[in-house]
């Protein structure tokens, strides 16, 4: 990793991002009322009503990764929160009662709007965090698909959608534009299109863009989905990585290996990871995390096309359809191993692991392994455990492989 | 068992000491009674399960509600910070106890729930495993179609496995039985409210507990019985001087902390536990169409920390529930890792602050706890609040 020039998207991207929380305070001046949303949610409808949409969960992420967790954490934690609850969620609640905000205050909501496709922790924490603020809070509710998508569950989330916009025109005094959803709606998978596009440059061997970079430019496709923005933001990293491919700067020079990583990155620890896995020569080429955004809408349907799209994330699947799309991962980029995250802050994405590091190993004749952790908070990150580990997968993939015995 | 202070006849013994019997293994209870019965046994986690569906599809349902060791069987599948009532029940089953299960429901009402399911099913797989879908928020008519729906497609699952259909009228009469166990219930509680001395905390609430793995039909009998043999009892002429208490929570585990309390001098008069009240309160219209009328009974239920309702305010529950029953203060109850109730806690405690109720929470877990600590702190708040002599 050492001495590979920095992308020249990284500018465009820290000036993005200092946009879009200057469009917040903005917003807040003119009026509009500034929402809070969760990642997995259809901000396309949240964009199209000329509402800002604000992502506490990016927030967590960013303190996370600056390794300011346990600082705001200490804050809800003093009000009775206990330290195993979501770790984002303990950021965000401990900034909001905290003096000092070492990485900017977190955006006050008007609204909450949250969607729990992803997890429960998301709509206790926003439950929460809307009587704090006393806002209003509305649940986009989206049970989980155990095989196949269902049409009692689809239209569940369609009425739903239907008594979002109502509650929003009402907010508003506005009606709500679907032509203006079908043009969202249009922008996000576009972004999205470019974004995977993107992500598959890791299946080229050696590959000029790996995990890790993808969780360093992802911000865009989270906040600034749905807007011109993300498209030229991808467009212009799309580009760029072509000519670092051309220019043959990899990631890890070298690669000899591919590892599917799953899920979420240890944020505060994402250097340790790298360093880790490219001194072995190693790339961790994909995770579901970074690839959660990969809409495809039919925009003649707009909202049976978003209910599809945002209930039947990975996230919200049964234990055999995950299972089923690791695999596909894995084969599509020909990984040789696979590293599963179990985090404590992430029961959804956590249990279960353990089975099923066993039955991909089994189906795919893959070294795999489950790590220990928590994607915020280091008191949960025991690193000599950790790197142990991990030294005895390196051992398995040295040797060409395992089935499955750990 | 925490044998009532005051002397009563052997029939009152008699019944409680057989719900104490049940609930020492109850899945070795049912297990008996499947092969006296040959009837199909369906188990189901809490809560919330429409046991009138299982029952109506002629059925056993039968609630597990956790078991005392195992736990250790569940650490190769389910990480430790998942609760120990989700730890638990998976170690009953890949310990083999409940082999004997022609299927499980698993309600989703929170992250371990939801995922519970797909991992049982991977190691223990049993002829029928469905999740119940439960909608999370409780407000909007969306909620009623899709719950209604959600029903319906539970009922297909249900006559499928046992082969029988479940008619309009089956579910009717399934809903007037636990209707009726619901109503002698709460009269006995509300006599335990009244009295407490003739059955106390403990016993009351193994009443309750029993009920989620007997038949109701049987159940229905000994409570009638139990009814029977009090009023023919002594009357109890000690003056009540217990003190009031309401708890929260999800389940009331350890059991000894009935116990605790019994020995505390206190009574519990209120509860919104899945092992208390939320199994007890509220009945099943029974006129309509019935699974409409199981959807209303969900979506009006009180509130807990696992949906969503701005229609009902938890504080404002708890505080009424408090207030109305002339409880001295609340008891929070709450399993290591539950992250809803983790996550209402603080707000709950201020609202309690607010309104000057007394509370105290108790951490606890299923199986490993430290029943003296827990006896300390539940001693220090009683005599707080004014009991304990």
């Amino acid at each position: 990793m050492a001495g590979r020039p920095p992308f020249k998207t990284a500018d465009l991207m820290k000036k993005l991002m200092a946009e879009y929380y200057a469009k917040g305070s903005e917003a807040r001046e003119k009026g509009v009322p500034v929402v809070w949303v969760t990642a997995v949610f259809p901000v396309e409808i949240i964009y199209a009503a000329g509402l800002f949409p604000y992502y506490p969960e990016n927030f967590g992420a960013l303190a996370a990764a600056r390794k300011v967790a346990d600082k705001l954490s200490a804050h809800a934690e003093a009000r009775g929160y206990f330290f195993d609850l979501c770790g984002y969620a303990r950021c965000g609640l401990g900034d909001a009662y905290a003096q000092d905000h070492p990485v900017g205050k977190i955006e006050r909501p008007d609204i909450l709007f949250c969607c729990n496709t992803q997890c429960g922790s998301l709509p206790k924490w926003f439950q929460t965090a809307g009587r704090f603020y006393n806002a209003p809070f509305f649940l986009l509710d989206s049970p989980m698909i155990e095989t196949t998508p269902t049409t009692l569950g689809r239209e569940y989330f369609v009425e739903q959608l239907k008594e979002m916009i109502d509650f929003i025109e009402v907010r508003t005094g506005r009606p709500f534009d679907m032509d203006r959803l079908a043009e969202v709606m249009s922008l996000s998978a576009e972004a999205c299109r470019l974004w995977n596009e993107i992500l598959d440059t890791a299946a080229l061997r050696p590959a000029p863009f790996g995990f890790f970079d993808a969780c360093f430019h992802m911000a865009p496709i989270v906040t600034w989905r749905g807007t011109r923005e993300a498209v030229s933001y991808y467009r212009a990293l799309k580009k760029e990585l072509e000519e670092r491919a051309a220019r043959k700067i990899y990631p890890v020079p070298g690669e000899r290996y591919k590892i599917y990583w799953d899920h979420i990155p240890v944020w505060p620890k994402l250097r340790w990871f790298a360093d880790y896995f490219a001194e072995r020569g190693a790339l961790v080429a994909a995770s579901q995390y970074t690839h959660s955004w990969a809409w495809k809408f039919d925009t003649t349907r707009p909202l049976e096309s978003l209910a599809e799209n945002y209930t039947e994330a990975f996230v919200n699947r049964g234990f055999d359809q995950r299972v089923q799309m690791k695999i596909n991962f894995i084969n599509k980029y020909g990984m040789d191993g696979f590293v599963l995250f179990s985090n404590r802050s992430c029961k959804p994405n956590s249990f279960g692991l353990y089975d099923k590091r066993n039955v991909i190993s089994q189906r795919t004749g893959l070294p795999g392994v489950v790590i220990e952790g928590d994607m915020s908070d280091l008191r949960f990150f025991y690193e000599d455990q950790v790197r142990a580990r991990l030294d005895v997968f390196f051992d398995q993939l040295e040797k060409g492989g395992g089935t499955g015995n750990q | 068992m925490s044998l009532p202070t005051t002397p009563v006849n052997g029939k009152v013994e008699q019944i409680l000491a057989r719900l104490e019997r049940v609930l020492e293994d109850p899945a070795g209870y049912v297990r008996q009674v499947k092969s006296d019965r040959r009837v199909k046994v369906i188990g189901w986690l809490l809560t919330d399960v429409p046991e009138e569906l299982i029952h109506a599809a002629g059925a056993l349902p039968f609630g597990i509600t956790g078991g005392r060791e195992g736990f250790s069987w569940a650490d190769a599948h389910l990480q430790t910070w998942a609760c120990s009532l989700a730890r638990s029940c998976l170690g009953l089953g890949l310990q083999g106890k409940l082999n004997f299960l022609d299927g499980l429901v698993i309600p989703h009402t929170c992250d371990t729930t939801r995922n519970l399911g797909g991992i049982w099913k991977h190691v223990r797989p049993l002829p029928m495993m469905e999740n119940y879908l439960l909608p999370r928020q409780v407000d909007r008519p969306s909620a009623k179609a899709y719950l209604t729906g959600e029903l319906g497609r539970l009922k297909a699952k249900l006559e499928q496995c046992t082969r029988s259909g479940i008619t309009a009228g089956k579910l009717q009469e399934s809903i007037s039985l636990y209707n009726l166990n619901r109503s002698l219930m709460r009269r006995l509680f509300a006599r335990h409210v009244r009295d407490p001395e003739t059955l106390g905390n403990r016993a009351i609430y193994n009443i309750i507990k029993s009920s989620m793995c007997m038949p109701k039909e049987e159940h229905n009998r000994l409570l009638i019985d139990l009814e029977q043999a009090l009023s023919e009892g002594p009357r109890n002429t000690v003056e009540n001087r217990h003190v009031r208490v309401a708890l929260s929570g999800k389940v009331w585990e350890p059991p000894e902390i009935m116990d605790i309390l019994d020995r505390g001098g206190a009574v519990v008069v209120a509860d919104d536990l899945a092992t208390g009240h939320r199994y007890i309160d509220a009945d099943v219209s029974e006129t309509g169409d019935p699974l409409d009328a199981l959807a209303q009974r969900q979506l009006n239920r009180m509130p807990c920390g696992c949906f969503e309702s701005g229609r009902r305010d938890r504080r404002r529950f708890l505080v009424d529930m408090v207030r109305k029953s002339g409880s001295a203060g609340i008891v929070f109850i709450h399993l290591k890792y539950c992250e809803p109730e983790n996550f209402d806690y603080p707000d709950m405690k201020s609202a309690c602050d607010s309104a000057g109720i007394p509370s105290v929470r108790v951490e606890t877990e299923l199986g490993n706890v430290s029943l003296g600590q827990l006896e300390t702190r539940l001693q220090a708040f009683l005599e707080m609040i004014g009991g304990g002599d």
